[in-house]
């Protein structure tokens, strides 16, 4: 248990951006404070990240023996086409830079609220739209083509390739706005006292992420919106009869989608910058190397994306050019997880849940990261090229990275959105779960891809059965983790213990204020006159069990 | 970077200027250039010249519009810098695009187009044309 | 927009201008990014077709473009005119600009729209509708298929930005802005000439060569 609320100092605030200005379903669905549009990101992103996971889970069933499992060829192209689409644009995609993000950078910032609040509340809506009509594609018949979508497949499928295409599209301005408020926000919103080499680490990242969001997401709308007319109309701009050229579509799709890839880790990247100072009590080490790395991963992003098109038919000269930009992106990787190993260094280390999902995003990047540049290499990405070995390694990515730090992120912030105390000890049972059991599911996958099993079949020889079905007794391991993180987060958010305004003497200026936050911030615009991971002083680097608290409007 | 205050506080000032002679000048100078591109289409000039020369005139027009018209001679800071970038990234994306078209394999590229082999020079006969 | 522009959130009208106009640039550069993936198509199969595209480019009528190209250049220096009246706060004669930049708007769409009638009658259609007769290279197909995509999309940004400039301007006559504040009609501006922009080099590539 924290020591934190083992007292009777903290306090829950009373008039909160929970309960005022309303507390009616109207006054959620109109609102405009940045707040309850991340609260209600948020949640909407985790039913998706609960749907995604059924498939998931789905998809892992069937694979459990060589032959049909429990459905068809056609049902598991649907299943996998939909597990991406609703994991990437639903759930990824702006789980934390729209969820954390639109909740965390006012505070951190010292504002009132974004630069934009409407615009805010129609990203919000522009999200409901887009998963609505995706959604509506995926009942309707649902899509085979994977979520690349890749001409001329989808051009010729029969299956409701167009909703989903669509829903895409929207979702891609939802992104676009929410980066847009981001960028003007941090430009033009920040308090007095923070200069820019004052901006907490978690601001930097999200405003690299941002960059990404509003450069490379049109591209990805505009294409999508091709393929859906050629799909609908024949207009032949990818079609090889028509003198139109396949990997065409396949440069313009990576353009947006591999710099998205940077769209779902840096974000990760933000999370973990905060969590590693507050549990070891140390400043960031190379505050500066940080901050610049994010944009310098933003930047490098988007010259990578042909190690896509290895084998695609894409010039060797090409590939050789795509194949050495890519492994920049490693530079500016490692100058990151160097700072923060070094941060750990000497500091006192309290080892509650967000830290032990750190552990497991540090073992993940890495791990993840070090394969990245592996299939980046022409020749290698040649025998790995659409096996399982790319499946795990980009769910190490995604999933280790992203979703570790998705996770610590609830953990660290749960206390200042719910103003609750999440139950520690069933939080490192789940953490532990959780990561072990995303190991065993895709370790297997890693010798599996390796083997030659390729990705997307529903069937597969049986010598491949064994490390198979080790991979689905992981993936059950996993989503048992996944559950009980779902259940006591639930129950904390009504019986969970009054956690204060700062449970984890973090010295993150989001922290300055009471939990939950007032609806407007601040009683009055915060001056600041020290930075945000400043564990200097004596009271802060080994801080007591009992801390006193700062008096916020109670 | 500067404090954001005087940023703002100099853009307030740059914006509330008239320019009305400018916006003449430039918009004479945009309506000669049209006439000069269309000129110049109509003159012979070899090989691919005749796009360097279209898109020369139309970069000149795009910046008169850009910096007197949409004011970003009179700006400082963010606002040049988004616009610049968002250009770098359109040729980013357009120059390793026609990279790849123009150094691949002969085959990968569309049948019938300059990158793929001429006409029978695979071992395969032209179509018939109806 | 009631008694005082100012959102609450912000401490000044001079931050909160910067904010909007940082706001419009940054959404100017995802416009111009939306407009790259078809320039980029554009490019690639031009160089693929460069025959193909040559000919077809020659097939269709160049006057069209350069009266289209005359129109937008002037409409984007009547915005800038009525932008230049809000700066000295004649909101009047803002809206008056404005709507003479609408009826050069309507113009364009006008006659694109004969164009466009143009092309149907002759079979200049993209992809699987094409069927004009005298050009029958591969590739060609192509050059309609693009040349609807970009007009059409550019097309419909006049059709926006047309909008935008007469609420905006409805609401400068009736003396909604003043001298100290007019971001909107600065940035309804911005929008209208990015929309000039885009035809400025779309005029060239698809008339001309």
């Amino acid at each position: 248990m924290s020591p934190s609320h083992a007292s009777d100092v903290p306090v829950y605030n009373p008039r909160n951006y929970l309960n005022s200005p309303a507390t009616g379903l109207k006054s959620w669905l109109l609102t405009q404070d940045h707040k309850r549009i991340g609260v209600m990101f948020l949640v909407a992103a985790s039913v998706f990240f609960a749907v995604g996971g059924l498939f998931a889970m789905l998809i892992r069933i069937e694979l459990l023996t060589p032959g049909p499992t429990i459905m068809d060829a056609m049902t598991y192209n649907r299943l996998f086409t939909l597990h991406g689409v609703v994991m990437i644009f639903l759930f990824m995609i702006p789980a934390i830079p729209s969820g954390f993000g639109n909740f965390l950078v006012p505070l951190m910032l010292g504002a009132k609220d974004v630069a934009f609040p409407k615009l805010n509340l129609l990203s919000f809506y522009l999200y409901m739209l887009g998963a609505v009509v995706a959604l509506y594609g995926m009942v309707h018949g649902g899509a085979d083509t994977g979520w690349t979508f890749y001409t001329p497949y989808s051009t010729t499928t029969v299956t409701k390739v167009v909703p989903i295409l669509l829903g895409a599209f929207i979702l891609g301005f939802s992104s676009i706005l929410t980066g847009l408020n981001f960028i003007v926000t941090t430009h033009t919103m920040r308090a007095p006292g923070i200069g820019w080499n004052r901006v907490p680490l978690f601001v930097w990242s999200i405003y690299a992420t941002s960059i990404i969001q509003i450069l490379a997401t049109p591209v990805l709308g505009m294409t999508l919106l091709l393929v859906a007319v050629e799909n609908a109309f024949g207009w032949g701009i990818f079609d090889p009869a028509r003198g139109g050229d396949p990997v065409l579509f396949q440069h313009f799709f990576w353009f947006y989608s591999h710099p998205a890839v940077y769209i779902m880790v840096l974000p990760a990247m933000a999370v973990i910058s905060e969590v590693v100072c507050a549990f070891s009590r140390k400043n960031i080490f190379g505050y500066k190397a940080v901050a610049y790395s994010s944009l310098g991963i933003a930047f490098v992003g988007f010259f990578t994306w042909g190690h896509h098109l290895f084998v695609s038919g894409q010039s060797a000269f090409d590939a050789g050019v795509f194949g050495i930009l890519s492994m920049f992106v490693g530079i500016f990787t490692a100058i990151k997880v160097f700072n923060w190993t070094a941060t750990l260094y000497q500091g006192s280390i309290a080892f509650k849940t967000p830290f032990a999902y750190f552990v497991g995003f540090l073992f993940f990047l890495v791990f993840g990261g070090m394969t990245g540049v592996a299939v980046a290499t022409v020749s290698l990405d040649v025998h790995w090229h659409d096996t399982y070995f790319v499946v795990a390694h980009f769910h190490f990515i995604m999933v280790g990275a992203t979703v570790m730090a998705f996770l610590a992120a609830l953990h660290y912030w749960f206390p200042k959105i719910t103003g609750r105390m999440y139950p520690e000890g069933w939080g490192l049972v789940g953490a532990v779960m959780v990561i072990l059991g995303f190991n065993f599911t895709f370790i297997p996958q890693f010798l599996l891809g390796n083997e030659g099993m390729p990705r997307r079949y529903f069937s597969y020889p049986e010598r491949f059965w064994a490390l198979n079905v080790a991979s689905t007794a992981g993936a059950s391991v996993l989503a048992m983790g996944l559950v009980i993180v779902l259940v006591y987060l639930l129950v904390a958010l009504k019986w969970g213990p009054i956690a204060g305004p700062n449970p984890w003497h973090s010295r993150g200026y989001e922290w300055d204020t009471a939990s939950p936050p007032l609806p407007e911030n601040f009683e009055e615009t915060p001056v600041y006159t020290r930075g945000p991971h400043e564990y200097d002083e004596e009271s802060y680097a080994n801080p007591p069990p009992v801390a006193p608290e700062p008096k916020h409007a109670s | 970077m500067a404090d954001p205050r005087s940023i703002a506080h100099e853009e307030h000032q740059a914006t509330h200027h008239a320019h009305g002679m400018r916006y003449v000048v430039v918009w004479i100078v945009l309506l000669v250039l049209t006439v000069v591109t269309y000129a110049a289409s109509r003159v012979h000039l070899p090989g691919g010249w005749h796009v360097a020369v279209a898109l020369l005139i139309a970069i000149a027009k795009g910046a008169l519009v850009a910096l007197f018209f949409m004011h970003l001679w009179d700006q400082r800071g963010a606002n040049r810098l988004i616009f610049v970038t968002s250009l770098a990234f359109v040729a980013l994306l357009i120059g390793l695009t026609i990279l790849d078209n123009a150094t691949r394999f002969p085959l990968a590229n569309p049948p019938g187009s300059a990158g793929a082999l001429p006409w029978g020079g695979a071992d395969r006969d032209p179509p018939k044309l109806p | 927009m009631q008694a005082s522009p100012l959102a609450h959130h912000f401490e000044n009208i001079e931050k909160q201008s910067h904010a909007e106009r940082l706001g419009m640039w940054l959404f100017l550069a995802s416009e111009v990014l939306l407009f790259t993936a078809l320039f980029a198509a554009y490019a690639v199969y031009r160089y693929l077709y460069s025959d193909a595209f040559a000919e077809a480019s020659r097939a269709i009528e160049t006057w069209f473009g350069l009266v289209n190209t005359v129109i937008l250049v002037t409409s984007s220096f009547t915005v800038a005119l009525g932008l230049n009246e809000a700066v000295k706060g004649n909101g009047r004669k803002t809206g008056l600009w404005f709507a003479v930049s609408v009826a050069f708007a309507l113009a364009f769409l006008a006659l694109k729209a004969v164009e466009y009638s143009h092309h149907f009658q002759e079979g200049q259609l993209p992809g699987r509708y094409y069927s004009f007769h005298e050009l029958q290279a591969p590739g060609a197909s192509l050059f309609f298929s693009l040349y609807f995509l970009i007009t059409g999309l550019h097309g419909v940004h006049v059709i926006v930005g047309m909008t935008i400039l007469a609420v905006v301007g409805v609401k400068a006559a009736r003396g909604k802005y003043t001298a100290t504040y007019h971001t909107p009609v600065e940035l309804a501006g911005l929008y209208w000439h990015l929309v000039d922009l885009i035809w400025i080099f779309v005029f060239p590539l698809i008339y001309l060569v």
